[in-house]
């Protein structure tokens, strides 16, 4: 496991120490002003711009106290996921998503392959052990992603060029299409989102209230 | 009967012993088959109040100052195919009458489904999932030993030997805070339910019943007299006497994962005229249960069961209406775990035989204080009180009135 982790910090450091990168700023406010935590920001680049080489990773969606850590994972297209359980019991983690469909049951102690990623979009995972369980892997196409923090940012490095900058957040009801921008990265930039519809329902107290003495 | 039981049960244990080995050989990933065990060894203060269980007329599970095994259990979970699995629990418990076999045995259907509502199913021999209490694995507290009132009687008295049907939806995937779930179930057997609570009333213990088990009571003479009641002093809770099929139905209602309702409707359905050789009879049992818990915060829960039913046998030789409610507070500090639940039962009758008398009632309080050493080992004392009564001790030239009270000094290890 600490062999995947390493893989995985090595990718991301990977985007950060590239030479020509420019950091871009951005900022994913709510229609009330408040901070989108953990929405998937990614820039997508137009035909001209260098694409750094794609270096594959395993990324890495675990089960902790009977929950997905994390809630929100972006992966880019072509790369793998690894399903560890770090419970003492045992979870069936399934995907119905057109993007990946798949069942792992996953045993105490067990060590499943990583899967295969191949198509952008939405993959939704449940537990058919644990009903409440649920994350998502949200598959993009390019190496320059991240997810904004406590406050609605992060800042991503990108080479010069121009971009499709892209948002994605389970609780975002705008249209996706309609929230891209088009930016043309020259210098270190900033760029905000604001949404327009309201966020739906933070359903995030379900991971905070469930334990092993939940259910039955 | 005994050399019967003993067959009996080394037909169970050669059934479970061959079970295992053909999940463990036949099942192709051998992380697939999770076998788990949980064994707890107890020190006992107790009041000399003679138990139930040695035909006294004690509610407690120990009328000695002893020691011994408290529970010893495996529990399994094979899964045959990504929908099916096995469920077993297996006991040993060094009293009663039945020492080794099954307390749960059967086959849980629960296939993936895309859709917001889904189906599930279970059949075999299992508890429904009335108590908000016996979360642990085998149908254990995680909170007390003794257990309330009415767990305790589903636990001696209760099993569903039948098919449950469930239509759930979980909230998440809806997007909606609020999860449900429909159960209905049909069974045979559990005929003889409500023989112990109508003769020995509500009892308090974690003495789970097995497979082809016997619980003992007081030899009540009018219970036993040839020419009156004509009923042994024990009952065999899991017989089939009338082939009529019992059912429930029940709701389970969640928000987010912090608060949980239960409702349940239980009716057996048995013919209060059957009557088997060994004199027991049929017991039309009927039932509300409402179960609740509410977790104040990450560490505190409120848990709370209400029962509320009636019970016949014969003509009318014994009618009871049966009332049962319980409201425990537990919180964790850190690896300590630390429950008090107030008990409350009463059992009134309304029959053709005042002589045979069935009325009985009383309170319980039971602290309990538990420490996870690490994750096998965990060490617990508890204090229990209770004050009862039953008319039908002044049958057996017993005071109706008893103060019962029980310290016990419980090391675990579970794998």
């Amino acid at each position: 496991m600490k062999f995947i982790k390493k893989i995985f910090w090595l990718g991301s450091a990977f985007v950060c120490i590239n030479a020509q990168a420019i950091p871009v700023t951005f900022d994913v406010i709510s229609n009330q002003d408040s901070p989108v935590f953990q929405t998937v920001v990614y820039l997508e680049p137009d035909g001209e711009v260098e694409i750094a080489e794609s270096k594959k990773q395993v990324a890495v969606m675990d089960q902790v106290d009977r929950q997905f850590m994390p809630h929100i994972l972006a992966v880019q297209k072509g790369n793998k996921v690894v399903f560890p359980n770090s419970d003492s019991i045992k979870h069936h983690v399934y995907s119905f998503s057109p993007a990946k469909q798949f069942e792992l049951k996953l045993y105490k102690g067990s060590d499943a392959e990583p899967l295969l990623f191949e198509n952008q979009g939405e993959v939704e995972l449940g537990c058919n052990v644990h009903d409440w369980m649920l994350a998502y892997i949200w598959v993009v196409d390019t190496p320059y992603f991240a997810k904004t923090d406590q406050n609605g940012k992060v800042t991503i490095d990108v080479p010069s060029g121009n971009y499709r900058v892209k948002v994605w957040h389970p609780r975002i009801q705008d249209d996706l299409e309609g929230l891209t921008q088009e930016v043309s990265i020259n210098a270190p930039t900033n760029v905000s989102f604001r949404l327009k519809q309201k966020l739906l329902q933070d359903l995030s107290f379900y991971e905070q209230a469930a334990d092993k003495l939940t259910d039955y | 009967m005994i050399a019967n039981h003993s067959f009996k049960n080394r037909i169970v244990i050669i059934s479970f012993v061959l079970a295992l080995l053909l999940a463990v050989n036949v099942m192709p990933p051998a992380a697939a088959n999770q076998v788990g065990g949980i064994v707890q060894v107890y020190i006992a203060n107790t009041d000399d109040w003679q138990s139930y269980q040695n035909h006294g007329t004690g509610i407690l599970r120990q009328d000695d100052n002893v020691a011994g095994i408290q529970q010893a259990l495996l529990h399994t979970n094979i899964d045959v195919t990504s929908s099916v699995s096995l469920n077993a629990v297996a006991h040993y418990y060094p009293d009663g009458e039945q020492q080794l076999g099954f307390s749960q045995l059967s086959m849980q259907y629960k296939p993936l489904s895309p859709n917001k509502i889904k189906f599930k199913a279970r059949a075999g021999f299992f508890y429904p999932r009335l108590s908000l209490e016996n979360v642990d694995d085998g149908w254990l507290s995680p909170y007390t030993y003794t257990q309330s009132a009415i767990n305790s009687w589903v636990g001696e008295e209760m099993r569903t030997l039948g098919l449950e049907f469930s239509i759930y939806s979980p909230g998440r995937a809806r997007r909606s805070p609020w999860s449900w779930e429909v159960v209905a179930a049909t069974f045979k057997g559990n005929d003889p339910l409500g023989t112990i609570i109508s003769w020995r009333g509500f009892a308090m213990h974690d003495r789970q019943s097995l497979n082809n088990d016997r619980v003992n009571f007081a030899a009540y003479p009018t219970v036993i007299d040839t020419d009156f009641i004509w009923h042994p002093d024990y009952v065999e809770p899991f017989h089939e006497l009338d082939q009529r099929w019992g059912f429930y139905t029940g709701l389970h209602f969640r928000y987010f994962n912090q608060t949980s309702l239960r409702y349940y409707y239980y009716d057996n359905q048995a013919d209060p005229l059957a009557v088997n050789s060994q004199r027991l009879y049929g017991w039309r049992t009927k039932f509300h249960s409402l179960s609740f818990q509410h977790k104040l915060d990450n560490n505190t829960r409120l848990i709370s069961q209400l029962m509320s039913g009636s019970t016949v046998m014969g003509l009318k030789y014994v009618y009871v209406d049966f009332d049962a409610w319980y409201l425990m507070l537990s919180h964790q500090v850190s690896q300590h775990r630390i429950s008090v639940r107030y008990d409350r039962f009463i059992v009134s009758e309304d029959d053709i035989f005042p002589t045979d008398m069935n009325n009985s009632d009383g309170y319980g309080l039971t602290l309990a204080w538990r420490y996870d050493l690490n994750d096998n080992w965990q060490l617990g004392l508890e204090q229990h009180f209770n004050k009862n009564s039953a008319q039908n001790r002044a049958q057996l030239d017993l005071p109706v009135d008893a103060n019962q009270q029980q310290t016990l000094l419980v090391a675990q290890f579970r794998w």
